[in-house]
């Protein structure tokens, strides 16, 4: 007796999915341990975004680089309002108020951040301007006024540093030239941006893309396996590999809508608390939608593997503690240096690309604020370039950016197919006790 | 050694047709290692209600399992509705299958779980909710389908499974130690329904460790024992040949002695023994007769009796007895 109505094996797969993942998303909602872990990764964040408020409003300390606002002479005018008009700074009863017509003093505070850096491109050639004149109106021949030499009177230079393979650029400056930077403005832009970046490759995508699937995935087929209700799931016309794949997809609702909400949460925040002139920085939102699309991809990779090695041995979490650590070597080797090989046998290392191309689109002057920040006008660097230098990195595939993204989620998701043809497998030979 | 099953309840032209059976099993074996749970199993059924009995660790979960592709035969085949259960996992749209693990999802309701797993069948959320509804019915749980399982009893556990498996409205339909741990109605409900899917035509397999759940349900047996087929067939028949070994009757009544000289008088009983004044055991070759006509006995020669059983009439004594008869 052959039933002769045996349906497709291709026959309401949709309905047979939706069942499987409702079921799943249903389930996780019940159990206790998903809430403890969303949460802690939810306090987590939070914690980080604490520690980036406080230094959002805190005060930067006006460093005068210069010091051209003391007044040593104590006659009422900074030092650097003295040289402008030629007068004595050690000379008390000489001072630009007994010129003709008689200049009022300035207030101190005027000549701290007085010379902001004015370029606007990291590329080679002749930038800046000497906006206090300390260049410019210096009682020197116009040799030491060019002191870097390319023809130019109190600019800076910046070229490919010749040892660096045009890598990295060196910057020459004539003197005085941009050399008293806002410090306070640099230091919130700077802090803002390595904080984006770093929740952002750090928190969300590596370590809530890692630990997620790592606690909620692992056990996704063993775990019914082990208490025998995975006999109701499978007894039924089904293949394994589509169990397997639907009881992902109920877990990807979860896991996609809790990174969804935490990174619509930290855009919101870091929008409004970030500086900058307007209200909210549209202009961040490009970088927290690649995080969002690296963290997307991170957990579905992850969660994947995790389960496949939960199907392979009882104690998958075992063997998906190694890989997270391999992983955490790479996401480290991906700050400093992006572009090593071994990375493409990693998923964090493809996910990070996402997100630096991603940032190199949305914020495309930040090698040039890097390059400024670490430059400093000439006296050290500015707080936050650091940061803001170790936590930026340009993704070495060589595709430009747009490319890059496209590349790397190619990569993962073919990453995300192999790992659930490896699950598939494995589940279909294991005997069900 | 092919299936000899001529079974009632099976219209002669079905069981003329030739067709593959629904469950076959073909020199099946099954090993873990060195232990082996299944050897060289033999059967093939269509149609009716069959039982499975064993001892527990008989081999009778580990036949189910290979049956619903859970586990791999190491030699042999085994076939459902003519394929490969290991392969094909198509073949259980027409299959319910009831598994004897306790744990279910228990923050389910009982509807819930019924029309969820029924979605795997390809039905949609409503076609699964109606036919839910109809099952949870049949086995008598339309009242307290919308509470979670985790409240319910034993029975009710047992029975939500079994709707979940009828669901489908199978052709198959396998259960693995329905009645363990439930309640004596729960126990008269599951039998009943047991019972209706074989008059249905439906091919019912049901496994148990207890000779006379089996009796209640069916005739046709299947009995394993350490991995072997031992018997196969009618209960009856097979009980027929229980009155070639000598048989102990226990009796416990107020004057054992007296009834004592009543009975012997019988000519199957060959012998008698009392352990104390009010119990009596009888030796006996003739066991169905002799259970036929005791109580007869008793009340003609009105004799106080509060206990009859058999102290060996239990599936281990039919064990031992079929598994010496097959090796001497």
């Amino acid at each position: 007796m052959t039933p002769d109505d045996l349906p497709s094996r291709w026959s309401g797969m949709d309905r047979k999915a939706l069942a499987i993942g409702e079921f799943t998303l249903r389930q996780q909602r019940k159990r206790l341990s998903t809430w403890v872990v969303l949460l802690v990764g939810m306090a987590a964040m939070g914690v980080l975004t604490m520690f980036y408020i406080d230094a959002m409003t805190r005060d930067y300390e006006a460093i005068d680089n210069d010091g051209d606002s003391y007044d040593w002479d104590l006659d009422g005018y900074p030092n650097g309002q003295e040289r402008l008009y030629g007068t004595d700074v050690f000379d008390p009863f000489d001072h630009p108020g007994i010129l003709d017509p008689s200049v009022q003093p300035d207030d101190r505070s005027v000549w701290i951040n007085e010379d902001d850096f004015d370029w606007d491109a990291l590329e080679e050639g002749s930038f800046g301007y000497d906006d206090n004149g300390d260049c410019l109106e210096r009682n020197a021949t116009a040799s030491q006024k060019d002191a870097n030499q390319n023809g130019v009177p109190c600019d800076i230079l910046i070229q490919l540093d010749p040892y660096s393979l045009g890598e990295t650029y060196e910057i020459i400056s004539d003197g005085n030239v941009d050399e008293d930077p806002d410090d306070e403005a640099y230091a919130l832009e700077a802090i803002h941006r390595s904080f984006v970046l770093a929740i952002g490759k750090l928190g969300v995508v590596f370590l809530i893309g890692i630990f997620v699937p790592l606690f909620m995935a692992t056990g996704l087929i063993r775990n019914e396996m082990v208490s025998g209700t995975m006999h109701f799931m499978i007894a039924k016309p089904i293949a394994r590999g589509e169990v397997f794949l639907y009881r992902m997809l109920g877990f990807y609702a979860l896991a996609w809508v809790y990174l969804t909400v935490l990174i619509a949460l930290l855009a919101l925040v870091a929008g409004f608390v970030g500086p900058g002139e307007g209200l909210y920085r549209f202009g961040d939102l490009g970088v927290w939608f690649s995080v969002w699309l690296a963290s997307i991809m991170a957990v579905t990779v992850y969660g994947m593997l995790f389960c496949s090695l939960g199907v392979m041995w009882k104690h998958g979490m075992v063997l998906a503690l190694p890989f997270a650590a391999w992983e955490l070597g790479m996401v480290l080797t991906t700050l400093g240096a992006p572009e090593t090989s071994i990375l493409r046998f990693s998923v964090i290392g493809w996910a990070m690309n996402v997100v630096d191309a991603g940032a190199a689109i949305a914020w495309s002057d930040t090698p040039l604020i890097i390059q400024m920040g670490l430059w400093g006008g000439g006296g050290g660097s500015l707080e936050g370039a650091e940061a803001l230098n170790l936590f930026w990195s340009t993704p070495g595939l060589g595709l430009g950016a747009l490319g890059t993204i496209v590349m790397s989620l190619f990569v993962l998701l073919f990453q995300a197919a192999a790992c659930w043809l490896l699950g598939s497998v494995l589940f279909k030979s294991k005997e069900i006790e | 050694m092919m299936p000899d099953i001529t079974q009632q309840g099976l219209p002669p032209t079905q069981a003329a047709a030739v067709t593959a059976p629904v469950v076959y099993f073909n020199g099946v074996s099954k090993s873990y290692g060195r232990i082996h749970a299944l050897s060289d199993i033999t059967i093939g059924l269509s149609g009716g209600v069959t039982g499975i009995l064993g001892m527990n660790g008989a081999g009778k979960s580990t036949l189910f399992k290979l049956l619903m592709g859970k586990l791999r035969p190491s030699a042999g085949e085994v076939k459902i509705f003519g394929m490969d259960p290991w392969k094909n996992p198509m073949p259980y749209a027409h299959v319910g299958f009831v598994p004897e693990h306790e744990k279910m999802h228990d923050w389910m309701t009982a509807l819930d779980f019924v029309s969820t797993f029924a979605r795997l069948h390809g039905m949609t959320r409503s076609e699964a909710d109606t036919e839910a509804k109809r099952v949870l019915n049949f086995v008598g749980l339309g009242d307290v389908m919308n509470k979670e399982i985790g409240r319910f009893s034993k029975g009710m556990r047992q029975r939500t499974k079994i709707a979940h498996a009828l669901v489908n409205d199978p052709k198959l339909i396998v259960l693995d130690e329905p009645l363990q741990g439930c309640d004596p109605l729960a126990r008269t409900t599951i039998m009943n329904v047991i019972r209706e899917l074989g008059k249905l035509g439906r091919t019912v397999l049901v496994s148990s460790h207890i000779l006379s759940e089996i009796e209640r349900i069916t005739e046709q047996i299947i009995i394993l024992h350490q991995g072997k087929l031992v018997a196969l067939g009618n209960l009856h028949a097979i009980r027929e040949r229980l009155d070639e070994i000598p048989h102990t009757i226990r009796i416990v009544g107020e004057d054992a002695r007296a009834l004592a000289r009543d009975i012997l008088t019988h000519p199957a009983v060959f012998g008698v023994s009392f352990p104390n004044d009010t119990e009596l055991l009888i030796q006996t070759y003739h066991f169905g007769k002799m259970h036929s006509e005791l109580p007869r006995l008793i009340v003609e020669n009105n004799h106080k009796v509060s206990i009859i059983d058999n102290p060996d009439d239990d599936l281990e004594s039919l064990l031992h007895y079929l598994a010496g008869g097959s090796s001497s």
